[in-house]
């Protein structure tokens, strides 16, 4: 897999393409904690993932935890499959989704 | 009093006992009875009074003789020798008096001519009055005799001879020889000879002043009596004419004011009854009576009339009340019928249908019950199944039930899992229950391809069930709490396998619940050996069998729950089940070797030009499954894991089963997750199995030789 890391002063853009499962969440696990050092500002941009498993949420519960004491985290161009995954297990409620 | 009712009188006796009759019998009598004392107390009075004036006329007569002689004549030679003879006659010669020899010692002095003198005198005064007798006579007091001197008497066998005596009361000779001249003197006495007689006399003196005689005059009381008795006739007969008269009157008085009245009264009465019998309402016979005797008839009549108003407005009352009551009646029935239509009763219920048979009864203990069974198909595939029972009995209950059924059905049809319904129902119920009733439901939903059975229970009876090789067996299954009772309450679903030939059985407490005339309970054990008895029947046949049971276990006894009965027997599809293909891999169970499972499975689902998205939920399927395996199964080493891909037709499936030899781990034993906490109470474990189980049709788990069996089916 594949991570696109764009990173801005305190503004953090992670972009992973492909599937976000048991194999490669600890990837997107890794780059995020690389690079959430002063981090008000997360986003991650899923226009080219394909699909998510429990592993990849609970990677997205941990950095929504950690962003909900450091600032905001935003998931954005979140495709129909992800979306209700997103929806089934309630991730919907707990995430900032565009 | 009569001895006999009025009812059983004739017209005589009913005229003789008549008030009128009865008044008039009353006035006569006691007109007598006062009649008879007054005339015994006017006979006295009267009697009385003529006495003395009777009395009173012979004393002054024979003291104005007396005055006249006593200046006219000295008549004391005379009685003197008359006394002396008299006197001197020995008493042998006295008792010959009124004979001839005794007369003799005296013929000569009726020739003397003061003699002849005093007679004629006596005689002129009595021929003035109307005395008896007016004479001239002494008293003895030795021999206690009356001594007669001159007597004007013409009639010799009543005449009195000079020297005739007679014997007087003794209280008569003192009374006469001791007068001291006050008041009258006189006598009255019974004498054989003259009858009843009243004696009143007046002492004669001599010269020298001596009492020698008495002139004395007889008044006879017999004449008296006669005058009293023509009194008494006048009396009598005007009493008779009086009596009657008055009697007449007071029963013609009491006949207008008290007989008329009373009989209207009593003719009004019967016309009512009559008008009563025939059905009539509204009568007026009381109201229009027209008595004004001012007293307790009158007030009689009055309340009589105010009675009949009050009657007529009860009755009227009374059938507004009747109408009211069968129009309730009407209600309620037709409610039993709205009721006994809402559920499925059409049977066979799905003719068209091979792979299922249901059948369900229900039998009300009331009128309308809250028992109810349903069964309806979701889709093609799935069959609802509902059991429940409203607590209460019932039109309230009746109404719950039907609310109940239709939340449960409707919820049901948006295709939602068996405890998500009963949640749904639960807080629909809860929002608005003022009255406190609750229900208890067991909700399953029958997968008609995959036999699975995925149920929920709020608190009902355990299903019972019968698996093609084995017995009628209760389904344990885990009771949430009724609906309706407490809105926080949850729903916990689980699945049941069903093998085609499988037989399930619903019920309410009213079976199981059944007593007989010693109050004992049918209970459980007697429903599954009924069960047993029918075990390879249709449905009908099985509650069939179950009824006659209970039917013939209760007896006589009065039932008090309604009897509620669903059975499902589960076919399947025989064409539906055969296998296409199935293909299998077995690897070491490791993260890294996921990608190779995925692709494995991947390239059969491309075969079946299987949708993106059914595939993607498949791909994220084997992630969690096999990853669970790769994880735990056999940690902390590793083994191997087979992965098994088969495809159904018709519908068209795929079923993807996981098996490992490690430890022995049931993933959907645990709780789902609860998906609407906040990210900071968020755990991170059992989304994974929670997701498969929302994605994929079925997911079954056993453990069988030692292995772990996981199967998950998607229908494509």
């Amino acid at each position: 897999m594949t991570i696109n890391t764009t990173k801005n002063g305190t503004e953090l853009c992670l972009a992973p393409e492909g599937r976000l499962d048991t194999v490669t969440a600890p990837e997107l696990e890794q780059a995020i904690n690389e690079n959430l050092e002063g981090v008000t500002e997360l986003t991650l941009d899923f226009a080219g993932l394909d699909y998510i498993s429990s592993a990849g949420l609970r990677v997205l519960l941990s950095a929504q935890k950690k962003m909900n004491a450091a600032g905001k985290m935003t998931v954005r161009n979140v495709n129909e499959t992800i979306s209700e995954i997103f929806e089934v297990t309630g991730f919907c409620d707990i995430l900032t989704i565009e | 009093m009569p001895e006999k009712s009025i009812r059983e009188m004739n017209k005589l006796e009913r005229q003789h006992y008549s008030l009128a009759a009865r008044t008039f019998r009353a006035t006569i009598l006691g007109a007598i009875i006062l009649g008879l004392a007054a005339l015994l107390i006017g006979l006295g009075l009267y009697a009385y009074a003529l006495g003395g004036q009777y009395i009173g006329e012979a004393f002054n007569l024979s003291r104005t003789t007396a005055a006249l002689m006593e200046q006219s004549v000295d008549v004391g030679p005379l009685a003197k020798e008359i006394a002396a003879r008299y006197r001197s006659l020995p008493a042998e010669r006295l008792a010959e008096v009124g004979e001839s020899s005794y007369r003799e010692v005296f013929a000569d002095i009726a020739a003397r001519e003061d003699y002849r003198y005093v007679r004629e005198f006596l005689s002129a005064f009595r021929k003035t009055s109307d005395v008896y007798d007016i004479y001239l006579a002494f008293y003895d007091r030795d021999t206690c005799a009356i001594v007669y001197i001159a007597d004007p008497e013409e009639d010799e066998a009543f005449a009195c001879l000079p020297g005739d005596w007679e014997s007087v009361p003794r209280r008569e000779v003192d009374r006469f020889l001791s007068w001291n001249g006050e008041g009258r003197l006189y006598d009255v006495g019974s004498t054989e000879k003259y009858g009843w007689l009243a004696t009143s006399g007046v002492p004669i003196r001599d010269a020298q002043g001596e009492t020698v005689a008495f002139v004395l005059a007889d008044v006879s009381l017999v004449n008296m009596a006669s005058r009293m008795k023509s009194f008494l006739l006048l009396y009598a007969l005007s009493m008779f004419v009086l009596v009657n008269l008055v009697a007449v009157l007071m029963a013609r008085h009491m006949k207008k004011t008290l007989v008329a009245p009373i009989n209207e009264i009593a003719e009004a009465a019967e016309a009512y009854v009559r008008d009563k019998r025939e059905g009539r309402s509204d009568s007026d016979h009381f109201s229009k009576l027209k008595i004004s005797t001012g007293d307790e008839v009158e007030n009689l009549a009055l309340i009589m009339a105010d009675m009949e108003n009050d009657l007529t407005e009860f009755e009227a009352n009374l059938t507004r009340i009747t109408a009211e009551k069968e129009r309730v009646g009407t209600e309620l029935a037709l409610a039993t019928r709205i009721q006994a239509d809402m559920l499925p009763n059409i049977f066979p219920a799905f003719p068209e249908r091979p792979d299922f048979d249901v059948y369900a009864s229900m039998v009300p203990a009331k009128e309308v019950g809250g028992d109810f069974y349903d069964f309806f198909l979701i889709d093609e595939d799935h069959l609802g199944l509902v059991m429940a029972d409203v607590s209460g009995k019932g039109v309230p209950a009746a109404l719950f039930m039907m609310i109940s059924k239709i939340l449960v059905q409707n919820y049901a049809m948006t295709g939602r899992s068996p405890g998500e319904v009963l949640n749904a129902v639960n807080a629909q119920i809860c929002s608005n229950n003022r009255e406190e009733m609750f229900v208890t439901v067991w909700f399953g939903v029958l997968d008609l391809t995959t036999g699975t059975l995925t149920a929920a229970n709020a608190g009902h009876e355990y299903p019972v069930l019968k698996e093609p090789d084995g017995d009628f067996e209760l389904v344990k299954d885990k009771h949430g709490f009724v609906i309706g009772g407490m809105e926080s309450a949850r729903y916990r679903e689980y699945e049941l396998k069903l093998e085609p030939g499988a037989r399930l059985f619903l019920y309410t407490d009213g079976v199981a619940e059944a007593t007989d005339s010693t109050g004992a309970l049918f209970g459980t054990d007697r429903m599954l050996e009924a069960l047993r008895s029918a075990e390879n029947g249709t449905p009908e046949e099985i509650l069939g069998a179950v009824d006659r049971a209970v039917s013939r276990f209760v007896g006589e006894a009065p039932q008090f729950d309604d009897l509620t009965m669903l059975c499902v027997h589960y076919i399947g599809k025989e064409t539906g089940k055969t296998m296409k293909t199935a293909k299998e891999m077995t690897v070491e169970a490791t993260v890294a070797n996921i990608p190779a499972v995925t692709d494995f499975v991947n390239e059969e689902l491309e075969k079946l030009d299987c949708p993106l998205k059914a595939q993607t939920q498949i791909d994220i399927a084997i992630d969690e499954l096999f990853g669970n395996i790769a994880h735990y199964a056999y940690d902390p080493a590793t083994g191997p894991a087979t992965v098994r891909v088969e495809v159904e037709e018709d519908p068209l499936a795929v079923a993807i089963t996981f098996i490992d030899n490690g430890k022995p781990y049931d993933p959907l034993a645990a709780d789902d997750p609860d998906v609407t906490l906040a990210a900071d109470e968020r755990k991170v474990g059992g989304l994974g199995v929670f997701l498969v189980k929302k994605t994929m049709d079925a997911v079954t788990y056993e453990y069988k030789d030692g292995k772990n069996i996981l199967t998950i089916k998607k229908n494509i």
